[in-house]
């Protein structure tokens, strides 16, 4: 079992390379027009740069790729960007994702969503989402709070700090994402840092040609509401893992749980022996044609028979 | 209309809805229409249930409150279904030391109702058979007492049990024969003074089915290629029959973890390009409407199945009702374009599926098809769908269904020539713009479900928000003008059942009936009696939202009087015919307590009414 085993290309990376045009895409096709309202040295300008520079060295256009963006900071970034986008409801993004996935395996699908939506009111899609092994790359902007309603505790908040909404501290304990995530036996789960531009660029790429549904946790810091996990504290902890075998479960859960000294970036567990969900779904065995190819009048006559 | 009904009752688990479902099917295919009605609780094993079978040689899609034959499993029928047979009636079942109350047993007498013990247990162990063959060994008897063919029973037994082995349909013939002697030696024929109308072959190969069933057949013929749902009655049994046929539909089916993710899942595939479909009912429903929002807004179409069950809460979730229109017709937040439609039979159980489809992307927008527990587990003969290419015969009215995708673009030549502000241009003068699908080769845009621009970039300005407002909306006059107006159905001169529009009706009418869904069937049923012919027309509609009225307003001009009948407390078809005309239909007729309206009631409430 690892990562190296030999195995055919999931039929979604192998399709898009098929499909380019031989014109390499460039940062410059992803270019929107519209200026970026984040803060000054949020965290989102590096995902968002890394994210255009992982397609673009994918080889994929604009017109190649479907993202679909939660509501939050992040998703203020719907129409800073080039590609087919979604920009949807708070906390939903995965299972449209998902849907979006099945419907045609050419097109690669990426949601992203912040530590708010995705650990509160979104987080039993993000439970069903890892068990379901949906062929979709989930990017969390994890940055502790949520920014885009001016700073309010979300679970990933450490506790006892003062928030918007707690200003006696936040009395709830923190949530170990990481050791929640690991316990939904996922396929994928990678770390970056916000600051840290090429080795995300790295983990995206990883992440999109992954079999199934890839978890990317992105710690980045939001200069205007979180005083704690600041860009200094992230940039002076976070550490890029070397020799480290991703296919040992035990070995990434540990590292990816225990944060207290040093955080370990990179991609951290990845198996690509689990079929994603489309591929054990038993009427979709064979088939050559993708569901959006199959949008005609059926014949009902045989299922009829059952009926006389 | 000469019909009889015949009701099994028993507790849920022990075999009244195999009883039910194998005298239906052998019902049809000696020649006659059935309508099957089903009672149970909110349980597994244990509550009180019935299956009633109205029989007839004419179309019949009603129940009657009194039937002809009650078949009870054990006492508790007996006990609760005991007066609901009709004089000369006849009561059937296996309870051998049952005393009934002297008060009962004179009623019963007085009615002349028969009542007979049929020895189960006696009869199973002589066979040695296991209780299971109690099941054919009641239907073999019910089959005596009204005359079908028992060879039609045979039949279907092979059917059934063929593949499990000579052994069980011998044993089950066994059965058939003991019973069928019990029988004649009782002399169990006499005992009913009723018979059955003269069977019309014509119904022979006609199809039994439920409203579900007929639906699913629908939503498959429509090209829908993924259901994703989550279990709530009475929308499970679609959810059932289309994951059951998913190998040979070759359709991906999802059962979510809740109905947020099933609507989710479903407007992404339906944004990506192929057909997707869900279905819930009320507090299932409560929890999709947020989404049906955000696709009003990004003006991706979905189509979201409401099975109604009366509420609030989980109310009465095994039992029927019309009590969700206004929550339909005003589901989400903000205000946006939707249409709402009514499945009445199951005709347009079919027939609405590709239509919702149609809609849906014409007008790039939600479409709420409503039915209710009374349609999705009714039980229809129908003919079958389609039938008239199949064979060439019969002009049935599902003649070509076509798909219509309205202003998709999928050519790559046209694909070349769109810019991204293409894709929500207020300009356009319906309010409907191109839709193309991620990965076409083709400049880009945002499915934006903040207020945005033409190329889905989020535009706060008041100038945006008025153009895009009113682009969305425009779709909805444009929707209007295309939908049907509601069906007219009576007897007058031409005798026809369905008149195609109010000019055929010269004359004044004495009362017009108006209503929407499940009430269709038994109000058809009811106006085919000779009393109201030439009298009373039924108005039915179909298209709910947006609201079309012309038809409406001259019939309510020729009518003497007019009647509203509806399922629910509040009259709400009336609320939304007062809201969009001015006209408060004063007569009402409503129910409430979760049953559909029965054949009997509705035929006195319209007599008295003349």
């Amino acid at each position: 079992m690892g990562a190296s085993a030999p195995r055919p290309l999931p039929i979604r990376f192998m399709s898009i390379k098929l499909e380019t045009t031989g014109q390499n895409p460039t940062m410059h096709d992803y270019l929107s027009d519209n200026k970026c309202t984040w803060c000054d040295g949020c965290g989102d300008y590096g995902i968002w740069t890394a994210v255009k520079r992982a397609l673009v060295e994918l080889g994929l256009a604009p017109w190649q790729v479907l993202l679909c963006y939660d509501v939050g900071c992040h998703g203020n970034g719907s129409d800073k960007i080039g590609g087919y986008r979604f920009h949807g409801l708070h906390g939903r993004v995965l299972p449209f994702a998902a849907g979006a996935s099945l419907a045609n395996r050419y097109v690669p699908v990426m949601a992203f969503g912040g530590d708010g939506a995705s650990f509160s009111e979104g987080i039993g899609h993000l439970v069903h989402s890892i068990r379901s092994n949906y062929p979709v790359t989930f990017v969390l902007h994890n940055n502790a709070n949520y920014g885009l309603t001016t700073g309010q505790a979300s679970s990933l908040t450490w506790q006892d700090q003062k928030m918007n909404t707690a200003p006696n501290g936040m009395p709830e304990h923190t949530l170990n994402s990481m050791d929640f995530v690991f316990s939904l036996q996922p396929t994928f789960v990678a770390r970056g840092f916000s600051g840290n531009i090429p080795q995300m660029v790295e983990i995206f790429k990883a992440a999109i040609k992954h079999r199934g549904f890839a978890y990317v946790d992105i710690l980045q810091e939001c200069p205007t509401y979180n005083k704690f996990a600041t860009h200094d504290y992230l940039l002076a902890r976070c550490y890029q893992v070397e020799n480290h075998d991703a296919s040992d479960f035990k070995k990434a859960r540990e590292l990816a749980v225990d944060t207290s000294e040093k955080i370990a970036t990179g991609i951290l567990y990845q198996n690509e022996e689990i079929p994603d969900f489309y591929e054990r779904l038993v009427p979709r065995q064979g088939k050559m044609t993708q569901l959006v190819d199959e949008v005609q009048i059926q014949d009902v006559g045989g299922l009829m028979k059952a009926f006389i | 209309m000469t019909r009889i009904s015949l009701k099994v009752t028993g507790a849920q688990g022990q075999g009244v809805n195999s009883v039910g479902e194998l005298c239906a099917k052998g019902l049809k295919r000696a020649g006659y229409c059935v309508f099957g009605y089903r009672e149970y609780n909110s349980v597994i094993k244990g509550g009180h249930s019935s299956y009633q079978l109205d029989v007839s040689s004419e179309q019949v899609r009603s129940s009657e409150e009194l039937v002809d034959i009650l078949v009870c499993f054990n006492h508790h029928g007996l006990e609760q279904n005991v007066l609901e047979v009709k004089d000369g009636g006849i009561i059937l079942h296996q309870s051998p030391d049952w005393e009934f109350p002297t008060d009962i047993r004179k009623t019963l007498e007085k009615r002349n109702v028969s009542v007979v013990c049929l020895p189960t247990d006696a009869f199973l162990k002589q066979l040695k058979a296991p209780s299971i063959l109690g099941n054919i060994l009641i239907t073999s008897v019910v089959w005596t007492l009204i005359d079908c063919d028992q060879e039609t029973l045979r039949e279907m037994v092979q059917e059934q049990f063929g593949h499990k082995g000579e052994k069980l349909v011998t044993l089950n013939f066994a059965t058939i024969d003991l019973a069928q002697k019990w029988a004649k030696k009782e002399g169990i024929r006499a005992m009913w003074k009723g018979k059955l109308p003269v069977a019309d072959t014509k119904w022979s190969k006609q199809l039994l089915l439920t409203g579900s069933e007929a639906m699913g057949l629908g939503i498959v013929h429509a090209g829908c290629r993924l259901y994703a749902g989550y279990p709530m009655t009475p929308s499970s049994p679609l959810l059932t029959y289309i994951a059951d046929i998913q190998n040979e539909t070759g359709m991906a089916i999802k059962q979510a973890e809740d109905e947020i993710t099933a609507i989710q899942f479903v407007s992404g595939a339906m944004h990506m390009g192929t057909r997707a479909m869900t279905g819930t009912s009320g507090g299932g429903f409560d929890l999709m409407t947020e989404t049906i929002s955000m696709n009003g807004m990004i003006e991706n179409p979905c189509v979201v199945l409401l099975a109604q069950r009366p509420g609030p809460a989980t109310g009465l979730p095994t039992w029927t009702g019309q009590g969700d229109l206004m929550l339909a017709i005003h589901s989400g937040h903000g205000e946006f374009a939707r249409c709402v439609i009514s499945v009445s039979d199951s005709d347009d159980a079919f027939t609405l599926m590709n239509d919702a489809f149609n809609i849906a992307e014409e007008y790039q927008t939600p479409v709420i098809v409503m039915t209710d527990k009374h349609i999705a587990e009714g039980i229809y003969t129908q003919q079958p769908y389609g039938s008239e290419i199949r064979d060439g015969t019969s002009a049935h009215p599902f003649l070509g269904a076509v798909i219509r995708r309205g202003r998709l673009i999928t050519k790559p030549a046209e694909l070349k020539k769109l810019t991204s502000a293409y894709r929500y241009d207020p300009a356009s003068k319906d309010g409907i713009s191109p839709r193309w699908l991620p990965g076409s080769e083709a400049a880009t845009y945002v499915a934006q479900g903040d207020e945005h621009r033409a190329d889905g970039s989020v535009d706060e300005s008041s100038k945006n928000a008025i153009e895009q407002m009113e682009k969305r909306m425009k779709k909805l006059e444009a929707m209007k003008e295309k939908l049907s107006e509601p069906t007219v159905s009576g007897y007058f001169a031409s005798e026809q059942r369905h008149l195609s529009n109010s000019e055929k009706l010269e004359d004044l009418i004495e009362i017009l009936i108006v209503g929407w869904g499940s009430s269709k069937g038994v109000i058809e049923d009811v106006l085919a009696d000779e009393r109201f012919h030439g009298k009373v027309a039924y108005l039915h509609y179909t298209y709910l939202w947006p609201f079309k009225t012309e038809r409406l307003k001259t019939l309510i001009m020729k009518a003497k009087k007019v009647v509203l009948i509806e399922g629910n407390v509040t009259a709400q078809l009336g609320m939304l015919i007062r809201q969009e005309t001015g006209v408060d239909i004063a007569d009402k007729i409503l129910k409430y307590d979760g049953r559909p309206f029965f054949y009997n009631e509705l035929l006195q409430a319209i007599t008295s009414r003349l």
